[in-house]
């Protein structure tokens, strides 16, 4: 006992004497590494500040962060997704730059579009530092067995169905066309999914084909596209069978989908800009060529539904963002912080190597940035893109969304699972804030 | 000649289940070999130590220090509270201490991320928003168990042989030192080794309470593999999950000899 | 209850006190933290947005819902299978099976077992994930190992028999720690005990059933209640092998729980789902119970 207790006691004075403080201190997803610390590095070297650097990984960010904002813990700077903006900006948790624009010369790269996203009334919450587009992914292999022509432009849902037939016909494939379903995939089923299906599914005039009426704040509980939506699931997956319900609960969903692109046992799967280097390489370090990876895998534009009004193609954006903290003592240098990590000098490099869309109009024209045939081929889509309805409760109505897919996956019919899920959004919000369109 | 034979047998089967709860270990092993690591079961083509090298560059060190700290600490702690309650709930009969202590148990089932709440603000309230906070915190949600654990074993005890001690007139922690904690070797080492691994395989609790990147344990070092986008960092998850797990397998062994006394080897004489 | 304590506790009965201070701290902090989750459960309270600070008692609506939303009742119909079948009868019986023989065994053979049951124990959830997926799903070991050779259509084992499967990697994830208490526990059975039984000519089985049974009765029930507990709540194995699905046939409770508030951040709702789950293992756990009771 007695050996224990001088442990105890040596140990926790050792603690006690390790505790200092830096000057301002930031936290941020430790995959944004290559872009932050570096900025962080030069902005020591410039201020003689020291900055507490709290690199954390995926899982618990969310609680970590809601936590800490709660407590009043929460660093000054803090690195956060889109989605997050709106939920924490709209109980006042988030600093509004705008005063920054006078002080900081390269502000004025940030186009109106891209500030948009980051914005609640007017205020600028946050500085994004990369986008992305969504689309359809396909693989070549599958394609030259079902003797279809490459490059594919579908340009309806029909287009797509019917590839996806002659595929699953000329290889055998369970998985001819994957569009991201159920609870397993969280925002992935939502955002590459059901809301790419929904855009292109009706008429995007007065908002009939979102999850949300943004001019009367309502929640769409039921409506033409959402049914449309739902039965592009029940064909593919029920159907038609055109996709194995069970690999969307795999342990490993996006390492089974890419292999299967290359291999030709994937033919379409719907996912985002990232994959042309994520199919090969997430990290970006063992990435073959460019005309080497356009050799195996392609991509399409998600085609819309080809109902009357329905957008050509869809396309929704996400991506990361760095804020400050509305209780920071010090928003002066975590000011000077952001300027030092989006300074062109640190940002472009980070762009180019990392395969990111260009949020900020000098990054996009630059002749490096021009030249990458892939960025030039995507860069259009994000002409046509939105967001998604990050304001409060949208996880709440995202969730039933994936739960909504999954009970197609299940076997249960459309307007089962429609009611459902207006029934679920009814009990959350209230009758008179869920919409139904006929 | 019976009794060989069966004893064979019972060798053979023994055999048979170590290699089935082996078997899974065979993608662990070959991804962490494996340079190109890509999270598939298949022979390398070639086998290197790279991952091993990347795993342990960085962080790895000051993270193995941190979780052995915490380990460490929260398994002492553990043991010296519950060794000093579980004594007299053993040997005075307060009435309904069976259920109480059961209830207490129960409570292990409250979800991690509502408890978590009330901890953290307590935590950030008394200053501890660090690795002895996790210790303290940790210790805290596993007493009830190792309480009834303790209990169990000290139950177990004969009482004659502290009436003995204490009719030599030996004084409480003499009673405790040469009767008690000897005779009960085996359960405190139970309960050591239950709070150490625990602390070892804690990942919400420090990710939320450390302040500081160097703070961080092993638990948390591990997520490092796992990019945006469901990326996975194959060569650096298989090689830094059996670097975090052997030291584990370690300490039990350094352990063991305490589970196997034989009750009569340990002095009944007193 | 002093006064028919034993002298020496009379004796030190304040140093008894303070030394079980820290404990009873410990023990009334959790209470306390209890006290909070159910007061959450009667409560809207989210992680975020407005809820998270502007939230309102509500009665006894979270617990309505658990009736009135359809998956409560299924998923602890699947809890209560992935129980039973992974702990009860998986964990328990191999646990203590393996207890009971490897006392006996040679150094190396009783090694290598161990290492690999506490190697099991030990490894992160998400890596043994990993590992569970790389055993059953086309090109994985079953698959190159047993089904090819046999020319055995290769099917995707995980998606057929999911339930089957998370409960194996429970087993196999879980036994060490029945196997560490039961051979503690059978290490505080005097040999004395069991030699004497033998010389009176009682078989093997006579001697488990009718004399070391009895004797560490208390921990089977510890055991069973601790292994209850950690199978009902268990989540990071199972959320990554199969996420639930496929379809809702591996969703038990913890992943419910997940699924409907916390991922949404409904804190609320979440400490209703795990107060019910709590009495349910409660009124499950009175069967234990009566194993501890004292013979008459």
């Amino acid at each position: 006992m007695k050996i224990n207790n001088v442990i105890l006691a040596s140990t926790l004075s050792a603690l006690v004497g390790t505790t200092a403080f830096a000057d301002i201190s930031i936290m941020y997803r430790g995959q944004f590494g290559s872009l932050i610390d570096p900025g962080i590095d030069a902005f020591e070297a410039a201020t003689g500040e020291t900055v507490e650097r709290i690199a954390l990984p995926v899982d618990g960010y969310d609680d970590r962060i809601a936590l800490d904002i709660a407590s009043g813990t929460a660093p000054d700077v803090l690195h956060i997704d889109t989605g997050f903006v709106q939920r924490l900006s709209a109980n006042g948790n988030l600093h509004a730059l705008n005063g920054m624009a006078d002080k900081w010369d390269q502000w004025q790269y940030y186009p109106e579009a891209t500030l948009n996203a980051t914005s609640v009334g007017g205020q600028v919450y946050a500085l994004s530092t990369d986008t992305d587009a969504r689309m359809l992914w396909y693989s070549k292999k599958a394609f030259e067995a079902a003797g279809i022509e490459t490059p594919w432009m579908p340009k309806t849902w029909d287009d797509v169905f019917a590839a996806a037939e002659a595929i699953k016909e000329a290889t055998g494939t369970q998985n001819a066309l994957v569009i991201p379903a159920g609870t397993k995939q969280e925002e992935a089923t939502t955002m590459q999914g059901f809301y790419m299906v929904l855009l292109g599914a009706d008429t995007p005039e007065g908002d009939m084909n979102r999850l949300r009426n943004r001019e009367t704040g309502q929640w769409i509980g039921k409506s033409p596209a959402l049914k449309r939506a739902l039965e592009f699931y029940h064909k593919a997956y029920i159907e038609d069978g055109l996709a194995e319900p069970g690999d969307q609960y795999s342990n490993d969903v996006g390492a089974f989908m890419r292999q299967g692109l290359i291999e030709g046992d994937v033919g379409i799967w719907a996912s985002g800009s990232w994959e042309n280097n994520c199919i090969w390489d997430c990290g970006g370090t063992n990435l073959p060529p460019q005309a080497e990876r356009d050799e195996v895998v392609h991509w399409a534009p998600f085609p819309g539904s080809g109902v009357e009004g329905a957008p050509e193609f869809s396309n929704i954006s996400a991506g990361w963002t760095i804020a400050v903290n509305e209780a920071s003592e010090n928003k002066e240098l975590a000011e000077q912080l952001l300027m030092a990590i989006f300074d062109r000098e640190n940002f472009e490099p980070w762009v180019l190597e990392n395969g990111r869309m260009a949020v900020r109009s000098d990054i996009a024209a630059t002749d490096a940035y021009k030249s990458d045939a892939f960025f030039a081929a995507v860069t259009p889509l994000n002409e046509k893109t939105t967001k998604r309805d990050a304001v409060p409760g949208y996880y709440y109505v995202s969730s039933q969304v994936q739960k909504m897919t999954a009970d197609i996956l299940d076997g249960v019919s459309v307007d089962d699972a429609l009611e459902e899920y207006y029934e679920a959004l009814v009990d959350e919000f209230g009758e008179e804030a869920v919409a139904v369109y006929e | 000649m019976q009794d060989t034979q069966k004893s064979y047998t019972t060798a053979i089967i023994l055999a048979l289940i170590a290699l089935i709860w082996v078997s899974p270990f065979s993608w662990l092993a070959v991804n962490a070999v494996n340079p190109e690591a890509d999270g598939s079961l298949s022979w390398p083509n070639s086998v290197g130590f790279q991952n091993f090298a990347e795993a342990m560059s960085g962080q790895a060190g000051g993270q193995f220090m941190n979780s052995l700290f915490l380990s460490i600490l929260t398994s002492t702690l553990t043991v010296i509270i519950a060794v000093f309650a579980a004594y007299p709930l053993s040997r005075l009969k307060i009435p309904g201490r069976n259920a109480f202590l059961w209830a207490l148990v129960l409570l292990r089932m409250l979800p991690a991320t509502g408890v978590i709440v009330p901890i953290f603000f307590t935590a950030k309230s008394t200053g501890m928003l660090n690795l002895v906070g996790v210790a303290i915190a940790i210790t805290m949600l596993n007493l009830p168990f190792t309480l009834l654990l303790l209990k169990n074993f000290f139950d177990t005890v004969p009482v004659e042989l502290e009436e003995a001690a204490y009719s030599e007139g030996a004084s409480f922690f003499q009673i405790m030192r040469n009767v008690m904690l000897p005779m009960s070797r085996a359960g405190i080492a139970v309960v050591w080794f239950f709070s150490f691994t625990t602390a070892w395989n804690e990942f919400l609790l420090p990710l939320i309470f450390v302040r500081k990147t160097a703070d961080f344990p092993m638990s948390v070092g591990l997520f490092a593999s796992f990019g945006e986008h469901s990326s996975v960092n194959y060569g650096f998850l298989a090689s830094y999950s059996i670097l975090y797990a052997v030291p584990a397998v370690a300490v039990y062994f350094l352990l063991r000899r305490n589970l196997n006394t034989g009750f009569a080897g340990v002095g009944v004489k007193g | 209850m002093l006064a028919s304590a034993h002298p020496w506790l009379k004796r030190d009965w304040p140093l008894l006190v303070c030394l079980s201070i820290p404990a009873i701290l410990a023990v009334g902090l959790l209470l306390y933290m209890a006290g909070w989750v159910l007061v959450m459960s009667f409560t809207d309270l989210s992680l975020f947005g407005r809820k998270a600070t502007e939230w309102s008692f509500i009665g006894l609506e979270n617990y309505e819902r658990l009736f009135t939303r359809r998956g409560f009742l299924e998923s602890l119909w699947v809890t209560v299978i992935f129980t039973f079948f992974s702990s009860i009868i998986g964990q328990n019986i191999l646990g203590f099976v393996l207890a009971g023989t490897l006392r006996n065994q040679p150094g190396l053979l009783r090694s290598s077992i161990e290492s690999a049951v506490i190697l099991g124990w030990v490894l992160p959830d998400v890596v043994a994930a990993f590992l569970w997926s790389a055993t059953f799903t086309p090109n994985g070991l079953v698959d190159l190992a047993i089904l090819q050779p046999l020319s055995i259509e290769t099917r995707n084992l995980i998606n057929d028999h999911p339930l089957l499967i998370v409960i194996l990697a429970n087993i196999w994830k879980g036994t060490a720690w029945s196997y560490i208490l039961y051979s503690a526990a059978l290490d505080s059975v005097p040999r004395e005990v069991s030699e004497a039984a033998k010389v009176d000519g009682a078989t093997p089985m006579q001697r488990m059933f009718f004399i070391t049974l009895p004797m560490i009765k208390s921990h089977i029930a510890t055991n069973c209640l601790f292994i209850t507990i950690g199978s009902f709540v268990y989540f990071p194995l199972i959320f990554a092998l199969t996420g639930g699905g496929p379809g809702t046939k591996t969703q038990v409770l913890s992943i419910f729980v997940y699924n409907e508030s916390f991922s949404v951040g409904k804190l609320g709702y979440g400490s209703a789902i795990s107060v019910a789950m709590l009495i349910i293992v409660a009124i499950m756990s009175i069967f234990y119970v009566r194993l501890l009771r004292e013979p008459k």
